[in-house]
Order: C-alpha cells, then structure tokens, then sequence
C-alpha cells in the first residue's frame, strides 16, 4: 500500500539557516504520526512542505500519491481540497462569521447544495461542541474555542490526510484532553492519515501510533508512540521527560 | 580589500533582491489581468466588489474632498499671486487654464497621490494581516488563488472608483479654487468658470490617468501584503512599503502619460 | 436612522484623534522645558531617517521638477515662450509640489515605519517596560523623532528642491528643446529667495505634523498585527490631511 506521506532527501533553507538538511519521511495511509522537536526546528515547515504551500530547496515530497515538487499554484488547488490543516495560530477568517469559516472549503469545492453544506457544519459543530456560537466572528472567541473551529474546518470535507499543527500549544491541560479526544474521534469515524506536530509529547502519545523527533533538520528518532519515554537515544529521552541534564542545551532549544 | 567587495555583494544582492521583487510583483499583476479575463470568480462571497468599492470609494469621500478642496484653494491662490507679484492684474486666463490643469493632469493624480495612501496602506494592511496570521495560506489550502479572491475585486473595485473620485477631486477643486480665486483676488466667477479651453484630449488623458492610477495602487499595495513576514513588524512594513511603492507608481505613471501626450499634441495640448 | 449614528459615531472617533494629537503635542512642547532630550536616541533617529528617505526623495523630487516642465510644456510649444518654462516650473516646485511631494513621501516612507516601529514596541509591551523603569515614553521615544522628522524633512526638501530644478532642466532640454542656459536664466529672473524659504518653512511645519501624527498612531494602537497595520493606515491618511491643511493656512498667513 503506498503512502500517504513520503518525503525523500528534503532540504529547505530560510536566509542563511538551513532549517532541514535532508529529511526522509514515511506516514502509511491511516497512519497517525507525531512530530515533536525544540521550537523552530522545522516542524511547520514540514507541514507547509507537504501541502506545497512552501517548495523545498531540494528532495522529493509526495502527498497522497502526488508529488507536489515543482507545481504551480494552480495545479496543487485539487490536491489541498483533500488535505485537511490547522494551523498553529488558527488561521481563521476574520472577516467571517465562524459557520461561515467552517463552510468554507466545503464552498470551495463545490458540488453541494446550501442546504448540505449547513446540515455538515452544523453536525461538526455540534461535535466541537460550538453549537449556538455560528454567527459569532471569529475575533469575539476565546483560544480554545478558536482552536476548535479550527478542528472542525481542518475535518469538515472528511480530508484523506488531516494536519495538525500544535492542536494543544497554550492551552489548559483539561482543554488538551478533550481536543484530542475529539481528533480520536474524528479519525476512528474517517480513517484518515493524520500527521500531528506538538511540543506537548505526553498528551500527543496517546493520540498517535507513532512519533518522529526532529533535530537540527534531520528525523533523529522514529519509534511507537507508547514507549517514546524510553527511547535508546538520551537526547529524545531528554526531551520527552523535560531534564535538565543531558545532551539538549538551553541554547539549542532556543535555536 | 574587504571593504569593496562587501560593497560589490551589496550591491549585487540588491540587484537580485529588486530584480526578483520586479518579477514577483509582474506576477501579480498578470495573475490578476488573467483572473480577470478568465472571469473566475475564485470562490469569492457574492457581493465582495460592491464591498471593495464602498471601502475604497464611499470612505475615501470625506478625505479626497478636504485634501482636494484645500490644496486647489492653495494652488489658484499661489497663481494669482504670482501674477500679482509680477503686476500683471489680469486673472482673466486663471481659470480657463486652471480647469485645463486639472482634468489633464492634477485631478487625477493629486486624487491618485491621495488614494495610494489611504487604499494603498489599506490594502497592504489587510492582506498583509491575513498573510501573517496564515489566513492567505488557509485560502490555498482550499484551493482559492490568494490573487484571485483578494487582489482581483479590490483591483475592480479601485479601478471604477479611482475615475469617480477623480471626477469628485476635480470639481472640489475647481470649486474651491473659483472661491478662492473671487474672495481674495475679486475675480468674477462668471469669468473663472470658463471652460473654452477645455478640449475632449483632456478628458481623454483624465480617464486614461485615473484607471492606470487606479489599476497600479491595488497591484502594488497587494503584491507588498503578500510579501509581509513575520508578525506585527511584517504588516507595518508591508504597509510602509505599499505607501511608498503605490505613490511613486503614480509620479512615475503620470509622467510616462505625460510625456507620451506631449510628444502626440505637442503644442495643441 | 443608522447612517446619522454612522456619521456621529465617525465625528466622534475624529474628534478623538483630533484630540489626541493635540494633546501629545503639548506633551511634546512641555518636553522642551527643560530641553532634555535623549541624545544617543536623537542622532540614532537622525542618522536612520535621513538615509532611509534620501533615495525615494531624489527620485521623487526629479520626476517632480521634470513634471512641471511638462505641463508648462503645450504652452511653451504653442507661444515659443522658453524663457517662461523655468519661471512656472520653478515657482511650482519651490513653493508648493516641492514641499508637498516631498512631504508626502517622507509620511510614507518614515512617519509610516516609525508608526510601525513604535506599535510593534507597543503591541510587544515594549512602553510599559519604559514605564515600568520610571522613564516617560513621550520624552524618551516621541520628542527625538519630532526633532529628527523636522530636521530632516527641512535638509531633504532643501536637497529636493535643487534635484527637481535639475529634473525640470534636464526634461525641458530633452522634451522641449529649451536650452541649459535658458532654462538658468529663466530660473534666476523670476525666482526670488523668498520663494525657495516659503517651501522650506512649510516643510518644516509638515515634518511636525507627520512626526507628531505617526507617533500618536504608533503609540494608541490596539491588537496585535492587525492593529498595527491599521494605525500605520490610520497615520498616514492623518499626515497627509495636516499636511494639506498646514499648507493651506501658511500659504494664506504668510503669502
């Protein structure tokens, strides 16, 4: 069975950093996978990477089958309606109500009738438990209300692969509970392939199968999500149990 | 021999930086040109130019009048004081050359100067905001061509509108400048108001200015939104470079225009 | 009955700003007394504003000049009157379009980035921390900039000045054939002294106006990237309006 993510060799550089320095990738389809790291080590370039929102210097990216290497913009339109994204700080609509945000990749790939279209997101707020807050604009919502009608606009046009980035960063560890509950669920009703980046690994094991470290631009450590706390290498082990002592420096993980 | 070839990389990594940013913002306006063209509608809301026109147009009134009116009371006072200045009491040609000015080149480019900083900051603004807080990217990731929802209805909207300010900003003008020119130099409106002069080449070069006007400041101000990184700091500098960016287009189009219609009438203009 | 709110409600926020302004202007003419001002944080301002604005100003100030010689350019073809070029160009330049260009762009170019500058200072946090250490921004932070924007401002229109005559010459000779000497003579028999210190002193009223609006927007700002942007927006549509209207009452007062 081929996968649903497969990234081969990827460089990206931004000024004169070099942000990956060759990632090699594999997520099966109806795999989930973490992607934990220090901050800015690349993590949501991956994500950009994989959706060609972002071209990589070098290295070869397929997502569901499709390279995206090289595409225009306009080439890539069919593909990103079949991959679902949160984004790390929302990336909602401002200028729309939060139904109308929820409704908006549906909107925009068409071949629905009004009515379906708000019977779906009406059922998907329900799920994220927003019913009554449809008219509201974005702006009048709190964080983790924000974050899930995110989740339901990543999730409504049912994507083959779901992306989420940072689902939980800045929110209370009751809230994180049940956000990721709610990605559990969504998953077990859809199949999809889920890729998940967060910093918070101990709430993010229990929702994947399988985390990958991400360390100075290379994969450092793959292995299953359950046992992730003893993983041979002392730098994952250091970061997953957040030691001091070890191999990660202060400075390292401002970098 | 650090010194010169540091200033040799300099120079050469601004060269690659304009050269690259001239594409970039060449794209964009083919982008919109083509998404024009092809009439897509890009998943936009029904409605989103008439949208663009009242925040381009409809709050640009107030503004468009006060500079408008007050710099034409400023520049019929100056001229009549020159000719004062130089004892010719005759104001009997202020006007008519006064309406020739404004409709073949001050009316639309003072009203072009004005709308590239109140639009042009205004749409570097917002689209610089959806940029850096990723909305631009949410867009892509539905499929929708950033140009084609946000830069196509406010070009529309900037064009139509840019001819009808302009046709506001010209009669405030005129207006303000006939006022003037009757309350401190006593000159007879009936001999201000004179429009023997006027010739439909000016009109012309009226309309051909306002829409390339028009046209540049969305292209310009969106292009510098798209560019915006960062946070915070990303959108004022994007919104600064649109200011600049927008207002020299129009100098540098009114003068191309200009010219051009100096070398076709030469004397007749 | 929506539309007169409309209108009152907008009355209300200009005369707010209104307000606003004036008042920071008094905060600002009291700094003076004593005059203590912040060196280091002056001649920073200085030396960054005045090379920031000197290219934009050339060019601006050339196309200008060259500009007027255009429009006296039917006239001048028709009557053959190339003595009189220099004289409607020059008294043009010097006194109004000059100034007002200049100024124009000198708003976009430094009181927009200042008003950027201070509100990522403000939206950061930044003016609490001063007030915090007991240091009062208008003092610190607004009085430098109002000294450097109107020092400059005078330098660049008088720089301005001499590039649009150059710019006015140099299309006089390749689009109306009127010659180097000609366009001089024409220069220095209708232009008076006078003339070139109206432009000048105007100039420096504008560079109060943008100084003293770019930093009220900077500093008032509400919310994030989205609120820095409108108030560069904001500051920029203000410095035009004082700007206009500035001239309209110095070229009334004082001819």
């Amino acid at each position: 069975m081929q996968a649903a993510i497969r990234l081969r060799d990827v460089h990206k550089h931004y000024g004169r950093r070099d942000v990956l320095a060759g990632v090699s990738l594999d997520v099966p389809r109806g795999g989930r996978l973490g992607l934990i790291g220090p901050a800015a080590s690349g993590k949501s370039v991956i994500c950009k990477l994989v959706c060609g929102l972002e071209q990589p210097d070098r290295g070869e990216i397929e997502t569901l089958g499709e390279s995206v290497v090289g595409k225009r913009e306009v080439q890539l339109g069919a593909l990103r309606r079949r991959i679902g994204m949160l984004f790390q700080n929302y990336a909602l609509f401002d200028f729309l109500s939060v139904e109308e945000n929820v409704a908006f990749p549906l909107v925009q790939r068409g071949g629905m009738t009004p009515e379906a279209i708000a019977e779906r997101v009406a059922t998907r707020l329900r799920a994220v438990g927003l019913a009554g807050s449809e008219h509201k604009l974005t702006g009048e919502l709190s964080g983790g209300m924000r974050k899930r009608v995110g989740i339901a606009r990543a999730t409504v046009a049912d994507a083959e692969l779901v992306i989420y980035d940072e689902p939980t960063a800045g929110l209370d560890p009751v809230t994180t509970q049940k956000i990721y509950d709610l990605l559990a669920a969504d998953q077990q009703r859809t199949g999809a392939t889920v890729l998940a980046v967060s910093s918070d690994v101990v709430a993010l094991a229990k929702f994947v199968d399988e985390i990958a470290f991400l360390y100075h631009g290379h994969i450092l450590y793959r292995g299953p999500a359950a046992t992730i706390g003893d993983a041979p290498d002392p730098l994952v082990r250091q970061f997953v149990r957040g030691e001091l002592e070890g191999p990660l420096r202060m400075e390292e993980q401002r970098a | 021999m650090k010194g010169p070839r540091k200033l040799i990389e300099g120079i050469g990594g601004g060269l690659v930086d304009t050269s690259r940013a001239a594409i970039e913002l060449w794209l964009v306006y083919v982008g919109t040109i083509a998404g024009i063209i092809r009439g897509r509608r890009g998943g936009r809301p029904r409605g989103e130019i008439v949208r663009q026109m009242y925040s381009v147009g409809n709050r640009s009134v107030v503004f468009i009048i006060v500079t408008l009116g007050f710099i034409g009371m400023v520049m019929t006072y100056e001229a009549c004081l020159q000719l004062q200045r130089v004892g010719i009491a005759d104001y009997s040609q202020v006007g008519s050359q006064y309406i020739k000015l404004i409709v073949s080149d001050f009316g639309a480019t003072l009203t072009g100067l004005m709308l590239a900083t109140r639009v042009g900051a205004g749409i570097a603004a917002e689209i610089g905001s959806m940029k850096v807080t990723e909305q631009v990217d949410a867009l892509r990731m539905s499929g929708v061509l950033p140009i084609d929802y946000l830069i196509v209805p406010r070009f529309i909207a900037s064009v139509v509108m840019t001819n009808m300010l302009t046709t506001l900003g010209g009669t405030v003008m005129y207006a303000a400048g006939g006022l003037t020119a009757q309350y401190s130099f006593g000159v007879n409106p009936s001999l201000f108001y004179d429009l023997h002069l006027l010739r439909p080449r000016h009109l012309a070069l009226m309309l051909i200015k306002a829409t390339s006007y028009g046209a540049a400041i969305p292209v310009v101000a969106g292009f510098c939104g798209l560019r915006a990184r960062g946070s915070s700091d990303g959108v004022g500098w994007a919104t600064t470079a649109a200011v600049i960016g927008s207002s020299f287009a129009v100098i540098v189009l009114d003068f191309v225009i200009s010219a051009g219609a100096l070398f076709l009438f030469g004397g007749d203009l | 009955m929506k539309w007169i709110e409309n209108v009152g409600a907008g009355a209300i926020r200009i005369a707010e700003e209104v307000g606003g302004i004036l008042l920071l202007t008094w905060q600002v003419l009291r700094s003076f007394v004593p005059p203590r001002v912040d060196r280091q944080e002056l001649f920073k301002n200085l030396h960054k504003m005045g090379n920031r604005s000197v290219p934009i100003v050339v060019l601006t100030a050339f196309f200008a000049g060259g500009l007027m010689t255009l429009q006296t350019g039917p006239f001048v073809k028709k009557f053959g009157a190339h003595a009189l070029a220099g004289w409607g160009a020059g008294y043009a330049v010097l006194r109004e379009i000059g100034p007002i260009l200049i100024a124009l762009m000198f708003s976009g170019r430094v009181g927009a980035n200042n008003t950027a500058e201070l509100a990522t200072m403000t939206v950061t946090e930044q003016l609490d921390g001063l007030r915090a250490l007991a240091i009062d921004p208008v003092r610190f932070l607004v009085v430098p900039r109002v000294i450097s924007m109107m020092v400059m401002l005078v330098a660049l229109t008088v720089i301005g000045d001499l590039v649009a005559l150059t710019g006015a010459s140099i299309v006089g000779r390749a689009m109306l054939d009127i010659e180097w000497a000609t366009m001089f003579h024409s220069f220095a028999d209708n232009l008076k002294p006078y003339d070139f210190l109206h432009g000048v002193y105007k100039s420096l009223a504008f560079g109060g106006a943008i100084a003293v609006t770019s930093c009220y927007f900077g500093v008032t700002v509400r919310g994030g990237a989205v609120g820095v942007g409108k108030a560069v927006n904001a500051a920029v549509v203000a410095a035009a309006v004082s700007i206009m209207l500035l001239d309209f009452f110095l070229t009334y007062t004082t001819g």
